[in-house]
């Protein structure tokens, strides 16, 4: 693991092997400048492109701005506003939250999924495929299709409802308050389900058989085999579904644009949309700031604690023999 | 190493000229004109172009048509980027938050320097565009709310008679309604469903500048559209779909009456084959009620070119533009004389619009919905959720009318 005691010699080696190059430290300094001459770009347009627009929009949050008008020192103002004044804000927090609170059960589908398709079934190389074409799909498409699926009137869903007696008369999914979030959720599910299912499959596969095999020489039943081998052995994986999970919950933009606009009310509201409606339609790009501030703390925090819960080394790259 | 270097910074200069926005582009004589959402009319803007060339010969124009949802985003951009369309095609009510900021530049002088212009204009639709006192709009073309009447199902529910008061649009709905078949919906945005309100004569806000709605007369008739909302005599979309659904809805043919904005003829009868001038009548909407959704064009407060942008302006809202602008888009302008010239080109090349456009002139004095409010677009946003969760049945009418009160004088009172 980087910077572990065992990765000591190599990158010792490393270092030695580049200065084994260059003799001389004003040769190494020069190619040293080389180095960040030829990095200078990439961190430019990184600088251009993240550092500044966080710092400015930062800054932002604090002022009294519009495109139109020089801006002027606000304070908290607009915290407090959306702190104790902006019940919409709330509601968007709190989809946000359940959003992202959906992200597992897509997991624990697509680990089941991935599950089968991982056996010796017939076709499987068919079911994987069909589980997979979801996720290319563009996701206006993906909520233009589900927009005509929960239709109350002409909708394959509440046909089948009907005809199967569960329900008398159409329900109207996207246009409830109650069921709009789930049915967007739903949605979201069923696009990330095939990336979901490929990243674990691929976790699954990398599990030497021969660890099944001396747990079943154990006497270890398949529960067991899947709680002490599959499952800590694929927890990278899971990891990665989890923070897709997690970004998904706080990038659904264009789904919920496309199926809900945000409707009834806030209620397919997240915060990401909130933010744009905010700057977009009511000109207020300020307070749309703060919220965009409280958005990234909330991602920051969110993927710290993903990032302790996969043990601390999420993102660590093996270096060395 | 030193040639590497030299390389990179001639490339990097070279690069850095070539995107440099400087210099010989900021001397370039040319208006953008930025319109919503009409990329068909090609036509009738070379003719503007054209016209503005005669005045103008040295002066370049282009053209940014871009969708109604995409607009106001654009439009913000570029005003940050310090590159604003010299001039907006504007829906509604948007233009009220950019002028309120500084946005937009004051009309009033122009207005009142070329009064032959002016005279052309109708004031009663010139108004519309006036915030704290002054002009920041011109007319491009006019719309407002009107009653859509599907006969055949009129015919079927034995209704004989057009309806005189919303006492009578919500029983002819209740009888034309059953099954597939729901009596009355309206569109939602921008205020279109206000004149149901102010025909029952609930004020949005008082002369103390506070909300006024929250009334018993408004909680009854929350109550009652949400209790027909349930029942199904008004469509559900009403308080859910934008434009396109409402109006889809009504092409299907299976809604009684459809109480939209003027262009929405045009585009459910693209839609449906049994849509014509005998099945689908058109009334103003009893008590004359009705929201103006008119479009016009603004001139940005950034334009380099104000004069030359104003002479663009006026081609392209009177006289022979304003006449292209009907005959290239179906609708009537500001121009009290082109209109005129419309009706009779209207009453020849295209008879089922005539109803439809002849109640756009009528009972302006009646217009409701376009409040002059800075934070207009805010305003909308904390009254409707809180409307539309009465009406689906989600909050009471009594809390919904509170909480919007609420927040509502929140917005008015704060900066």
């Amino acid at each position: 693991m980087a910077g572990g005691a065992d990765n000591a010699p190599a990158l010792e080696g490393r270092r030695r092997g580049l200065a084994g190059l260059i003799p001389g430290s004003r040769k190494r300094s020069r190619d040293l400048a080389l180095i960040w001459l030829f990095l200078a770009p990439s961190l430019a347009i990184f600088a251009i492109y993240r550092i500044v627009p966080l710092i400015w929009n930062a800054v932002l949050s604090f002022q009294f701005w519009s495109p139109y008008k020089p801006a002027e020192f606000a304070g908290l103002y607009h915290y407090e506003e959306m702190l104790f004044y902006d019940d919409a804000f709330w509601q968007t927090l709190w989809n946000t939250l359940i959003f992202m609170a959906s992200a597992p059960v897509g997991i624990v589908f697509a680990l089941a999924v991935a599950l089968l398709v991982d056996t010796n079934i017939r076709g499987r190389n068919v079911y994987r495929t069909i589980f997979f074409m979801s996720y290319p799909v563009m996701t206006v498409a993906v909520g233009i299709i589900w927009q005509w699926l929960f239709n109350e009137n002409v909708g394959l869903i509440n046909y089948v409802l009907i005809e199967l007696g569960i329900i008398d008369r159409g329900i109207p999914f996207l246009e409830s308050f109650d069921w709009a979030l789930p049915s967007v959720i739903l949605a979201s599910i069923w696009q990330v389900i095939g990336f979901y299912m490929i990243i674990l499959l691929t976790g699954l596969q990398s599990i030497p058989p021969s660890l099944y095999e001396a747990a079943a020489i154990d006497g270890a039943n398949a529960l067991q085999r899947f709680r002490r081998i599959t499952l800590p052995l694929i927890r990278p994986s899971l990891f990665l579904c989890f923070v897709v999970g997690i970004i998904n919950s706080f990038t659904a933009f264009d789904l919920i644009f496309v199926m809900t606009g945000g409707g009834p009310g806030h209620a397919t509201d997240l915060l990401i949309t909130y933010i744009y409606s905010i700057a977009f339609r009511l000109s207020k790009f300020d307070y749309a700031a703060a919220i965009t501030v409280v958005n990234f703390l909330l991602f920051l925090a969110l993927a710290f604690l993903a990032n302790r819960l996969a043990g601390g080394e999420a993102g660590a790259v093996k270096t060395g023999g | 190493m030193r040639k590497l270097a030299i390389a990179l910074a001639a490339g990097a200069a070279t690069l850095a000229m070539t995107l440099h926005p400087g210099s010989a582009s900021a001397q370039e004589k040319k208006i953008t004109v930025m319109t919503w959402n009409i990329p068909y009319f090609t036509e009738g803007f070379d003719k503007w172009v054209a016209a503005f060339k005669k005045v103008h010969p040295d002066f370049e124009v282009e053209r940014i048509d871009m969708k109604g949802t995409e607009l106001p985003t654009f439009y913000q951009t570029q005003v940050v980027a310090g590159t604003p369309p010299d001039i907006v095609d504007v829906q509604g009510g948007l233009w009220l938050q950019y002028a309120s900021q500084g946005g937009l530049k004051n009309l009033d002088p122009y207005l009142e320097r070329d009064k032959d212009y002016t005279d052309r204009i109708n004031p009663q639709i010139l108004d519309n565009w006036k915030y704290e006192g002054h002009h920041y709009g011109v007319p491009l073309y006019i719309s407002k709310t009107l009653l859509f009447l599907n006969r055949n199902m009129m015919k079927e529910a034995g209704i004989t008679e057009d309806p005189t008061s919303f006492d009578e649009i919500m029983a002819d709905a209740e009888k034309m309604t059953g099954g597939e078949n729901t009596g009355f919906m309206t569109l939602n945005f921008d205020w279109l469903y206000w004149p149901l309100f102010a025909m029952n004569g609930v004020e949005f806000v008082g002369d103390d500048g506070k909300a006024a709605f929250n009334t018993p007369e408004a909680v009854a008739l929350v109550k009652r559209l949400a209790d027909l909302t349930e029942k199904g005599v008004i469509n559900k979309i009403s308080w859910t779909g934008r434009w396109v659904e409402p109006n889809g809805a009504f092409a299907a043919g299976n809604v009684g009456m459809l109480h939209a904005h003027a262009p929405a003829f045009l585009w459910f009868k693209s839609k449906a084959d049994w849509v014509n001038d005998e099945s689908v009548g058109a009334m103003n909407m009893p008590g004359g009620w009705s929201t103006p959704n008119s479009h016009s064009l603004v001139l940005s407060e950034g334009s380099k070119w104000p004069e030359e942008a104003w002479d663009f302006m006026k081609i392209a809202t009177s006289g022979d533009g304003a006449y292209a602008m009907g005959t290239g888009t179906n609708n009537l302008t500001g121009d009290m004389q082109v209109n005129e010239k419309l009706m009779g080109y209207f009453k020849e090349n295209l008879p089922a619009v005539v109803p439809i456009l002849e109640t756009q002139l009528q009972d302006l004095d009646k217009l409701t919905g376009n409040w002059p409010f800075a934070q207009d677009a805010a305003i909308k946003d904390a009254f409707y959720p809180e409307l539309q969760a009465a009406l689906l049945g989600e909050k009471s009418a009594e809390d919904a009318l509170s909480e919007a009160e609420r927040k509502v004088n929140r917005i008015l009172q704060r900066r």
